[in-house]
């Protein structure tokens, strides 16, 4: 068996392209899942229990069904019955974001609720309101807390990115096998498409690790 | 330690009429247990009253029931005559009227020692970064602890941290002091400094409210003890009547089982009265 690694050098340029695709889906997804996934945070905390269970069923919905399913389901199901259009580009993002948002409310959650009552009372007690206690005492602490989590469901995002191929969302994964059915060369293209992931996601494993040993939590 | 000699004890401050913290009544469950069964007592401005009893006996949960950390089922709880229970009433300003010391400190663990005292003036009394900065120093000085102010709390001694936390209380220029058994989770070599900021404070005419396990603390600094046992009041008086003339039974098995067997405790160091116009001594940093 010959190898022709001209492929992957020739088709540079698409690949690099879908490369800044994945990473750009991946940075906005986050952007918009942190906050996204704290307001979840808060409402499931609601003292209204109505906001509350819907809330749950939201993030348990999301959390419980695949993430393949979701992106399909908006990319049919949207614009069908809803008569909702968006380009393939803003409905991976949205799938991928709510997603994403459900995961990181459930990490928010348990940073919240990880730090002892005692620091609602010290606040409290000097006359602090409730959504005053929350920023200026347990969030800035849960924060620091889920901080490697976060950076954990990060990773697991940028690869999971690769599923808005099926939608058509030029990213490395869709590009690569783009060029793979145009071209039949199977095992350069696959290869040149691993190491891109690699070269990418190591990095982002070895930061996550980093921040695990760094912040280990000490109480 | 068999001679009783005479050791100072103040009298009831105030009269009776005017209390600035009354308890009447007060009665809270949890579920089926009566964490307080019908308190009945009052605090007079400028007192200092320790609240004593055994382990469960509701000592902290009246604490939280005054500040309205905590609902009450029954009684009223009164804080310069206002219902501190009542709906219409602003419960986080009468919050910040009452300091409160607990047992662990519950310092802010993300923020400066400066911070932790100045977030409560900046946050809820919307004072600039800068005037609540100097007020925080002022008080750290007055605790000893001026040159901690930029470190964190991890790095203090359990003693320098209960002293922040007063100065953190005090930040909010309260009205009345509660302390939840400030020395009880405390090296005993740096009860002293804490007990000492605290008695300063007293000398200072401050009005507290001590749940303690220090008696001699309890019987020098005390204008009025209240007994506490299973929910209820079961004695009160000044320190010399409670601590040397116990009217019950219940109150002398208290005492004896924290090693109080009447005797005065005036040769005790504990508590070497204060230079005038410093906190610092008898610090251990
Ligand atoms: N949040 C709560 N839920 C249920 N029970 C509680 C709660 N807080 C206190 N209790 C119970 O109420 C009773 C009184 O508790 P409290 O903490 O007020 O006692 P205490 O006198 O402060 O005791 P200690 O000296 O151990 O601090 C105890 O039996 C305790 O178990
Ligand atoms: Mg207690």
């Amino acid at each position: 068996m010959t190898l022709d690694w001209s492929v992957v050098w020739d088709n540079r340029w698409r690949l690099i392209a879908g490369a800044e695709m994945t990473i750009l889906l991946t940075a906005i997804t986050m952007m918009l899942a942190l906050p996204g996934g704290l307001i979840l945070a808060l409402l499931r905390l609601s003292p209204l229990r109505a906001v509350r269970s819907a809330t749950t069923w939201f993030v348990e919905f999301f959390r419980a069904t695949p993430l393949i399913l979701q992106i399909y389901w908006m990319f049919y199901v949207l614009p069908a019955a809803f008569d909702i259009r968006l380009s393939e580009f803003a409905t991976a993002l949205l799938g991928l974001t709510l997603n994403v948002s459900s995961f990181n409310s459930e990490t928010f959650r348990a940073g919240i609720q990880s730090i002892r009552p005692g620091q609602w009372n010290a606040g409290l007690a000097l006359g602090m309101s409730k959504p005053q206690v929350m920023r200026k005492i347990i969030l800035p602490q849960a924060t620091v807390r889920v901080l490697p989590a976060l950076a954990s469901t990060w990773v697991s995002l940028f690869k999971d990115t690769s599923l808005v191929s099926i939608i058509a969302v030029a990213d490395l994964s869709y590009v690569a096998l783009k060029i793979r059915s145009e071209t039949y060369r199977v095992l350069e293209v696959l290869t040149a498409m691993a190491a891109l992931y690699c070269l990418m996601g190591y990095p982002q494993a070895k930061l996550v690790d980093w921040l695990h040993r760094r912040l280990k939590v000490t109480e | 330690m068999s001679i009783r000699t005479e050791t100072p004890t103040r009298p009831r401050i105030g009269s009776d009429a005017a209390p600035i913290l009354s308890f009447d009544n007060v009665c809270k469950r949890y579920g089926s247990l009566d964490a307080l069964a019908g308190v009945t007592f009052q605090v007079n401005r400028g007192e200092v009253v320790c609240l004593i009893g055994p382990s469960g006996s509701g000592k902290s949960t009246l604490l939280r029931c005054a500040n309205a950390l905590e609902s009450i089922d029954s009684g009223r709880v009164l804080m310069d005559g206002r219902d501190v229970h009542d709906r219409r009433t602003d419960a986080r300003n009468l919050r910040r009227r009452m300091g409160m010391v607990f047992q662990n400190f519950e310092l802010f663990p993300h923020l400066t020692v400066l911070r932790n005292v100045a977030v409560g003036p900046t946050t809820v009394l919307r004072m600039p970064a800068a005037g609540a900065a100097a007020r925080a120093m002022e008080l750290l000085r007055k605790v000893g602890l001026g040159d901690k102010a930029a470190q964190y709390p991890a790095a203090l001694s359990g003693g320098q941290q209960q002293r922040v936390a007063i100065a953190r209380a005090l930040a909010m220029q309260p009205d009345v002091m509660l302390f939840d058994e400030p020395t009880s989770a405390l090296d005993p070599e740096t009860i002293g400094e804490v007990l000492s900021v605290m008695k300063r404070l007293a000398d200072e005419g401050m009005t507290m409210v001590v749940v303690t396990h220090e008696m001699d603390f309890a019987k020098r600094v005390g204008n009025w003890i209240v007994v506490f046992d299973h929910g209820k009041v079961v004695e009160q008086g000044p320190p010399r009547q409670v601590f040397e003339e116990p009217t019950i039974q219940r109150t002398r098995d208290f005492l004896s089982h924290l090693g109080w067997h009447g005797e005065s405790l005036a040769a005790s160091d504990l508590l070497v009265p204060a230079p005038s116009g410093s906190y610092e001594h008898r610090t251990s940093d």
